[in-house]
This record gives C-alpha cells, sequence and structure tokens, in this order.
C-alpha cells in the first residue's frame, strides 16, 4: 500500500508552502531518515526527512508551487505497485486571473499540471483550518484523449469547457462546439504568437488583441504573460502580512507639523567644512531619541488590553531596497553619541543595501522613522511598525514662503508626520510629541552643544 | 494670411509622401521646399547613385561576358553620358511628384521656412498659418573641419556631379555611401582606397555578411580596404589629394567624404516653439513622430534615428495621419536596410548580434547563392541568404541576404517578419523554381537541419 508523502506545517501561522527542491528522484530508495525534499517557509529553508522507508514511487507536487500545508506531495511504496489517483493539489496562490475572483468555482488543469490524465481523477487535497472556509472542492476534471489533443491544438483551455459524456466527460464534440460558439474559426493569429501561446500554455481565445490588423500578435502574447499573476517574493509576502495586521489592528491617526530646518541645514553645511560626518538624518534621529525620552507613552506597545513601556529606545529606520522595505534597528539609541548614532546608522544602511542584515538587527525595534527626505516629497504618512506604539514619516525639506515677524520670508521647510496607534496615544500627546522634536530641530544651540 | 491643416517642411522621401496623405484624409495641405521637390534621395541620393550603379553594373556584365559566348571588343565608358542620364531619371522624377502633389490639392512653397510660433511658418517673407506642422527637412553630408577646402575633396552630392571620374579615389568612410560609391567607380576602372576608423566596413552588419561583402569588393573589384586608423595629415593641391594611413602615404585624384550625414535645421528658428535639439543636432520624436511641442511632429533624418529614406515615408505617412486624424498610432518597426555594394546586402529584423544583444536563445540558418539551380544559370553564385530565427517558438527574428539581387529578395523578408511567421512556415512555402528567391526557402530547411539541397551537416 503506497503511503503519501505530507507537506508539513511548519509553525502555527504557516498556512502554505512551496517546495524548493526535491533531493530524491522518482524510483530513488528511501531509508527512514532521509532527506526527502526542502521547503520554503515564512523564515528559511527546512529540510524535510522521511519517515518510513520504501521507494519514492511518485511525484504530486513539482518545486515552487505553493500548496496548503498538510497536502499531499508525493507517494512512498514499492516499485510497480498502483499509483493512488490524485492530481497536484490546487496551487494555493491563484496562478490565473480567472480563477481569483471565484474560487469555489477553481478548477485544477491536468492539462497544466503535472499527473497525465490517464493516472488520474482527482481528490480534494488535505485542506487545511484557513482555507476551509472556502470549501475547495475542485471538479472532477474528465476529458477523452481526442478532445484533450484537440484543445491543445487549438491551444485552448478545455477546463473551461463544459462535458457531455459519461460523469460529465469532455469529448470531442463538446470541443468542437465550444470552439464554434466562441467563433474560434474567425480568430486571427500570427503563427509565431500561436506557437509562443502554445509554449506558455495560454489560451488563445482569452487573449485581447491590441493592433489594428485584428490579429493575435507577439506583442499580444507578450502582454498577456506580462499580465500572468506571478507570486510575490517572499519578502513582499511578509511586506504585505505585517502592515496590513498593523492596519487592521491599530487604529492609525496623524499629526502633521513643520519644522524650519533653515538654521540646522547651514549649522550642518558649517560642521561638514570642518570634516563632521553629520547628516541631517542623524539630528533627526538624535531629536526623536531625546523626545521618545520624554513620552515613555510613545516608546511602548499594546494589545489591546495591557501597554508595555520599553526601557530601551531601540530605533528602527525604514530603509527602501529594490525588492521591498526593511527596518534596520539601531539598539540602544538612547545610550549613544551623535557621533555613535552616526557610525551605527551607516553600517546598518550599508549592510541593508547589501542584503547582509542579521535577524536581530532587523527585528526588535520600539519606534521608528521612515525618511522620504531625499524622494523630493511634500507630505507623507506611514504605517506603523506592528509592535509599536507611532512611526514618524519625515518629508523634504522645500524652500518655503513662510511669515516670520509679520514679513514673508524664504525658509527650508521640512513637514513630519507621525501616525499614532491611538488605542495608546491620544491626539494631544501626539501633537506635543511630534513638536517637541520640531523645538529641538529647531534649537541650534542644542546641537553646538552636542556637536562640541 | 492662408491657414492649412498641415504644413510640411521639406519636400524629400518622407516629406511630400506626408503632405500627399494628410489630403487625402481631407485635410489642407501645404508643403515647403527650399531646393528640388524629392529631397536628397532623388536628387543626390539613391535614386542618382542607383543609376549610374546600373550603368557600371552593365559595364561589368559586359566585361564577364565572354563565359555566355558574347565577346564584346573595345566596350568603354562615356562617363559624362551616364551623368546624362541619371540627370534624365532625377528630372522625370521630379516632375513626377510635383504633378502627385498638384494632383492632390497640395499647396507648394519654395523657399527656407522657419517658425513665428507654433502656428505659424514664415517663408520668403509670406507668413503661412497651420495647425500641425511636420519638420522633414532631413540631412546633409557631414564635412569634418580638418578637411582641406578643395575642389579635389568632396561629399556624395558634389561627387555625383563630376562630369570625369578621376583615375584613382580615397574614400573616406565604410559606410554605406562610401561603399556603394566605392564600387560603383571601381567597376568604371577607378583604382579605389577605402580608409574606415573603425575595424571593419559597414559595421551595422553581422561579421559573417561583412567578411562576403568585403572579400568580394577586395578581390574582385580591387577595392583597396584600409581600417582600424584614421586618415591623418590630409592635404590637396593641383596635383592631386595625399593623406596618411598610419605609416603609409596614400595619394590620389580625388578625395571623396562619406563619414556620416547631420541634421539640417539652419534657418528653421526652432528656438521661437521651444523646441530643442539633441547636442548632435538632432530634433527628437517618439514611436508615434511628436516631438516635445504637442502641434508639431519630425520625420526622417533629422530626428537621427533610421537614415533611410523608405524608414522616412513610413514615418512621415504614420505622422500626417496622426496629426490628421484623432487616433494615434505608431509608425512601423520592421525596416529593410539595402545596400547596393556588388554584392548587394539586403537585412531585415534583427541582426544575429543584436537579437543575441537581447539575450533571447537563437537559430540560425544560411544557404549559399552557389546552391542554387538559378544562381549558377545566370552565372551569379557570390554570397549567402541567413534566416535569424526564436530557438524556442520558431519565429522568424530577422534576415540578411548578400548576393545577387539581394536588395529585391529582401522584400519576402521584411513581409514574413512584419507577419510573425515561423521559419517551418515559410519552409513550407513553395518558392517558384529556378528563382533567386528560392534560397529563402533552403536557408529556412537549413535551420532545422533539413534541407534537400545540401548535405547533412556532420555531427561533431
Amino acid at each position: 500500500m503506497a503511503t503519501p508523502i505530507i507537506m508539513p506545517k511548519f509553525g502555527q501561522m504557516t498556512e502554505e508552502s512551496a517546495i524548493v527542491e526535491w533531493l530524491k528522484k522518482e524510483g530513488d530508495k528511501i531509508a527512514a531518515g532521509d532527506i526527502l525534499f526542502t521547503v520554503e517557509t515564512d523564515k528559511s529553508v527546512m529540510e524535510v526527512e522521511s519517515f518510513e522507508a520504501g521507494t519514492l514511487i511518485k511525484i504530486v507536487v513539482p518545486p515552487k508551487v505553493n500548496v496548503p500545508v498538510q497536502s499531499t506531495v508525493g507517494f512512498l511504496g514499492t516499485p510497480g505497485e498502483p499509483i493512488p489517483t490524485v492530481t497536484a493539489p490546487a496551487p494555493a496562490a491563484p496562478k490565473r486571473a480567472e480563477a481569483a475572483p471565484a474560487p469555489a468555482a477553481s478548477t485544477p488543469k491536468p492539462a497544466t499540471q503535472a499527473a497525465p490524465v490517464a493516472a488520474t481523477a482527482s481528490i480534494a487535497p488535505a485542506v487545511s483550518a484557513t482555507t476551509a472556509a472556502v470549501p475547495a472542492v475542485p471538479a472532477i476534471f474528465r476529458i477523452s484523449p481526442r478532445a484533450a489533443a484537440l484543445a491543445k491544438n487549438c491551444v485552448i483551455d478545455p477546463a473551461r469547457i463544459r462535458g457531455t459524456g459519461p460523469e460529465g466527460r469532455i469529448v470531442e464534440k463538446d470541443v468542437r462546439g465550444y470552439l464554434q460558439e466562441r467563433g474560434y474559426d474567425k480568430l486571427r493569429i500570427s503563427p509565431a504568437a500561436k506557437q509562443r501561446a502554445a509554449l506558455e500554455k495560454l489560451d488563445i481565445l482569452s487573449i485581447t488583441i491590441s493592433g489594428g490588423d485584428n490579429r493575435i500578435t507577439t506583442a499580444d502574447i507578450d502582454r498577456a504573460l506580462a499580465e500572468r499573476p506571478r507570486a510575490m517574493s517572499k519578502m513582499r509576502q511578509i511586506i504585505a502580512q505585517r502592515l496590513t495586521q498593523s492596519v487592521v489592528t491599530a487604529p492609525h491617526f496623524f499629526v502633521t507639523v513643520e519644522a524650519d530646518m533653515t538654521d540646522l541645514v547651514k549649522f550642518r553645511g558649517e560642521l561638514k567644512a570642518k570634516g563632521a560626518p553629520y547628516s541631517v538624518t542623524d539630528f533627526i534621529s538624535e531629536a526623536v531619541v531625546l523626545t521618545l525620552k520624554e513620552f515613555p507613552d510613545v516608546n511602548s506597545s499594546t494589545d489591546g488590553k495591557s501597554i508595555r513601556w520599553n526601557s530601551k529606545i531601540n530605533l528602527g529606520i525604514a530603509v527602501s531596497l529594490e525588492q521591498g522595505l526593511v527596518v534596520p534597528v539601531i539598539r540602544n539609541a538612547d545610550d549613544l553619541t551623535l557621533g555613535e548614532l552616526n557610525q551605527r546608522t551607516k553600517e546598518l544602511a550599508e549592510k541593508a543595501r547589501g542584503g547582509k542584515l542579521g535577524p536581530d538587527e532587523m527585528s526588535g525595534s520600539t519606534f521608528t522613522i521612515s525618511n522620504m527626505g531625499m524622494m523630493d516629497v511634500e507630505n507623507f504618512t506611514a504605517i506603523i511598525n506592528t509592535g509599536e506604539s507611532a512611526i514618524l514619516a519625515v518629508s523634504s525639506t522645500l524652500k518655503k514662503a513662510v511669515v516670520r515677524d509679520d514679513k514673508v520670508v524664504a525658509r527650508s521647510i521640512m513637514k513630519m508626520t507621525l501616525s499614532a496607534d491611538h488605542r495608546i496615544i491620544d491626539g494631544a500627546m501626539a501633537a506635543k510629541f511630534t513638536n517637541a522634536i520640531k523645538q529641538k530641530l529647531e534649537d541650534i544651540e542644542l546641537w553646538k552643544r552636542l556637536t562640541s | 494670411m492662408e491657414t492649412f491643416d498641415l504644413v510640411v517642411i521639406g519636400a524629400g522621401p518622407g516629406g511630400y509622401p506626408a503632405a500627399i496623405r494628410a489630403a487625402q484624409l481631407g485635410a489642407r495641405a501645404a508643403i515647403i521646399e527650399k531646393e528640388q521637390l524629392g529631397g536628397t534621395c532623388l536628387n543626390w541620393g539613391c535614386i542618382p547613385t542607383k543609376a549610374l550603379i546600373a550603368a557600371a553594373e552593365t559595364f561589368e556584365k559586359i566585361k564577364h561576358a565572354e563565359r555566355f559566348g558574347i565577346t564584346v571588343k573595345d566596350a568603354s565608358v562615356d562617363y559624362s553620358v551616364m551623368i546624362g542620364h541619371k540627370n534624365k531619371v532625377v528630372q522625370q522624377l521630379r516632375g513626377g511628384i510635383k504633378s502627385l502633389l498638384t494632383a492632390n490639392g497640395v499647396k507648394q512653397f519654395t523657399g527656407t521656412a522657419s517658425f513665428v510660433d507654433r502656428n505659424t511658418l514664415e517663408v520668403n517673407g509670406e507668413r503661412i498659418g497651420a495647425k500641425k506642422i511636420i519638420i522633414a527637412t532631413g540631412s546633409t553630408s557631414a564635412m569634418p573641419g580638418f578637411l582641406p577646402k578643395h575642389e579635389r575633396v568632396v561629399e556624395s552630392r558634389a561627387f555625383l556631379d563630376i562630369q570625369k571620374l578621376p583615375a584613382s579615389m580615397i574614400v573616406m568612410g565604410g559606410g554605406f555611401i562610401g561603399c556603394e560609391l566605392a564600387c560603383m567607380a571601381a567597376m568604371l576602372g577607378v583604382k579605389v582606397t577605402i580608409v574606415e576608423l573603425s575595424e571593419d566596413i559597414l559595421m551595422l552588419l553581422d561579421a559573417d555578411v561583412r567578411r562576403e561583402v568585403r572579400t568580394h569588393m577586395e578581390k574582385d573589384l580591387g577595392i583597396r580596404m584600409l581600417t582600424g586608423k584614421a586618415l591623418e595629415k590630409i592635404s590637396a593641391d593641383a596635383k592631386g589629394v595625399r593623406g596618411n594611413f598610419g605609416d603609409e602615404t596614400l595619394s590620389a585624384d580625388l578625395l571623396l567624404c562619406a563619414v556620416g550625414r547631420k541634421p539640417v535645421t539652419d534657418g528653421l528658428k526652432l528656438e521661437n516653439v521651444g523646441l530643442k535639439t539633441t547636442d548632435r543636432g538632432f530634433i527628437q520624436a517618439d514611436d508615434h513622430c511628436r516631438t516635445s511641442v504637442a502641434n508639431i511632429y519630425a520625420i526622417g533624418d533629422v530626428t537621427g534615428k533610421i537614415q533611410l529614406a523608405h524608414y522616412a515615408t513610413s514615418q512621415g505617412i504614420a505622422a500626417a495621419e496622426n496629426a490628421v486624424r484623432p487616433k494615434s498610432e505608431k509608425h512601423e518597426m520592421i525596416v529593410p536596410n539595402v545596400i547596393f555594394t556588388s554584392p548587394e546586402v539586403g537585412t531585415a529584423g534583427l541582426s544575429e548580434d543584436d537579437a543575441k544583444k537581447q539575450n533571447r536563445a537563437v537559430k540560425t540558418g544560411k544557404f549559399r547563392f552557389s546552391g542554387l539551380g538559378k544562381g549558377l544559370a545566370t552565372g551569379e553564385t557570390t554570397g549567402f541568404v541567413k534566416w535569424i530565427a526564436d530557438a524556442t517558438t520558431d519565429q522568424l527574428l530577422g534576415a540578411a541576404a548578400v548576393g545577387p539581387h539581394a536588395t529585391e529578395l529582401v522584400a519576402e523578408a521584411a513581409a514574413v517578419i512584419r507577419s510573425e511567421l515561423t521559419t517551418h512556415e515559410l519552409g513550407r512555402t513553395i518558392h517558384a523554381h529556378p528563382t533567386f528567391s528560392e534560397v529563402w526557402m533552403e536557408a529556412a530547411h537549413a535551420l532545422h537541419g533539413e534541407c534537400i539541397h545540401a548535405p547533412p551537416k556532420r555531427k561533431a
């Protein structure tokens, strides 16, 4: 009796995983404890051992396909033994646009998946707790070899055809009827485009024509391929999950204050001329750290029932990379001098750009700054890093006409917007906190003292 | 002030079709030309050179007619008659354009146009109103400042009007203009030396195509090729022209400068409409031929894209349609390129180098004219054609032909590449026998190793 190999569940939060690589191939003899394949999870790549001995008689799930945990990914048994009829589980991430809006109607596509038609009926993959909400009962997909060959030849997706054969089996007549109904004989397509569509397993009936000739060209195929949903990188998925969680659980509100940076920018220029390394970002970080000491509630976190104050200030600095966003953390920022702060910021930014940040350099922040100063923005708001109570969005310093002593003068103005978690922070505190940062930035005597 | 829907500046192969197309679409159109209708192409480029090359090729054929049993004694060349033939052809075509413009109701102005503002032009002191304007002012030969100003130093336009060919000449520049005129002169008995700064002549072509052209120009026409260094210390006097190529001093009766072409924007007063040119003086236009000024379009050589007459024509038609109709479309992208050297060259689509630079997996199929019955029958066996196809989809991406009638043969390649045919289908298309066009079918078979008329490749 063949034994199914199950996609394990790593950790409570894991709902789906993808095999990175099969380390054994079909027909290999397996001893208990042999590593069968590797799996990508949120955090790392894990090896999966076999619990039993036997021969790997069938691989059901190929690498790089996300499937729900607990799904059958392969079978152990004795060579020659009949393989239980299983199709590959429906990929967890919808691979095609049409599957997305109506998950209940999603149908596995034997033509595009690994399992050959003859050897497969279909059973539902083991459904994990979360996917159970949407009862994913794939319709049994039956198609005659002649019908399948005709559909393949016409470069169309047979899954959209209703079968009239025994038990709903699609027969050649159904394919022909479908083609006629969809006006297939009027469809014009360039030979190269058809070839490309066949290789990429596109359905040419679903391709939109853009050119004036009313004919599908390779440009249309290129567009269809570019539009095909692709899996998000692990990094983007984590960003998506964390930020959604933050927005859903923490009631955000926003307070914008503008700081007059004219004097500080000038002072920084003077320091630079003397060879001091400080950047405006360092001054902002330092002003934030000093202010956090005055407002312990802002350096806290909540679960909605209790508030936990963090005695140390771990300052997160959002850094934008090509692949996404990372937040390196300056630990114990409250213990650092301005010079040390400058040094540490530089080190972490460099590591971040090189992708060399360690896990402890990306976690444990108690307050975060997101600085878009170099992006030429008037103002923006940021989303609170989960587990913190506020985040400061720093915008560009721009020359503005402002009123000083009843006269209009040109000054360098920088807007800062605090996003605060209303469960901990009320409007008044947010206003006071943000204004306290502003006052520090405008207090040149403070910076003279800190840099002397 | 008379006002038009569209005014085209320049009546070259880009400008006059634009004006006619606009008129066809019902627009009130006008065209302004400062010299001759037909522009460089008709008057000093494509057409006159082809008239002379046709004459030179006829002479070349007479010289080699003995293998057919035809002996012509004392065949000789009267170059001034050739020039006369050329001038007659040019005149006839110019007249043709004039009557076409008139028949389509396009108002013609002669003079140099300049912008007054974005809707007003001035010609000979007269103001013309224009809703839309197409700049099609073309290009002119670039003459580097270090060249001596002397009647023995000429560019292509002046060269086409000389009444007597020199005994020897140096061609500076191994691009297609230099190579075409070098072949023409060599066939008529001129001792020709080409000096090219780059490592080879005709650098836009794939290396195998270049090698074929170069070998035949050197061996059959006796043209000397000096590449990889500049011609220096150039001087000219009553006795001749001289220049140094490395340690060697070259001398000849004439120096033909063919180092490239520069855009013509003098006198347009582009600053009056805020139209900026690139650092090399070109007017930038996008795939819809739009410039940075909303109602002004630019086409052809002045845009610095592909400097070919038929490309300008395609752009001109697209620009006219975009200017007159509400919906804007891109101009065509598959541009055949033809070079009237001996042997001729024709290319379309991507070169093998270009395709590889795009990181595409490509397959090529080649077939030589010496493998064709028609080639052997006519005694034209030089060269080959090459298909460049996508290795995964079999799509025809590009083609190159070098050999007899290559410039005509390339038309089929351009049509099938634009239609996105595969080599498989082209190979199955019946080609009439015996013709030169069969070479494409054979090359398509060769790409899959299924040639009927070539032995199978031995497996390594």
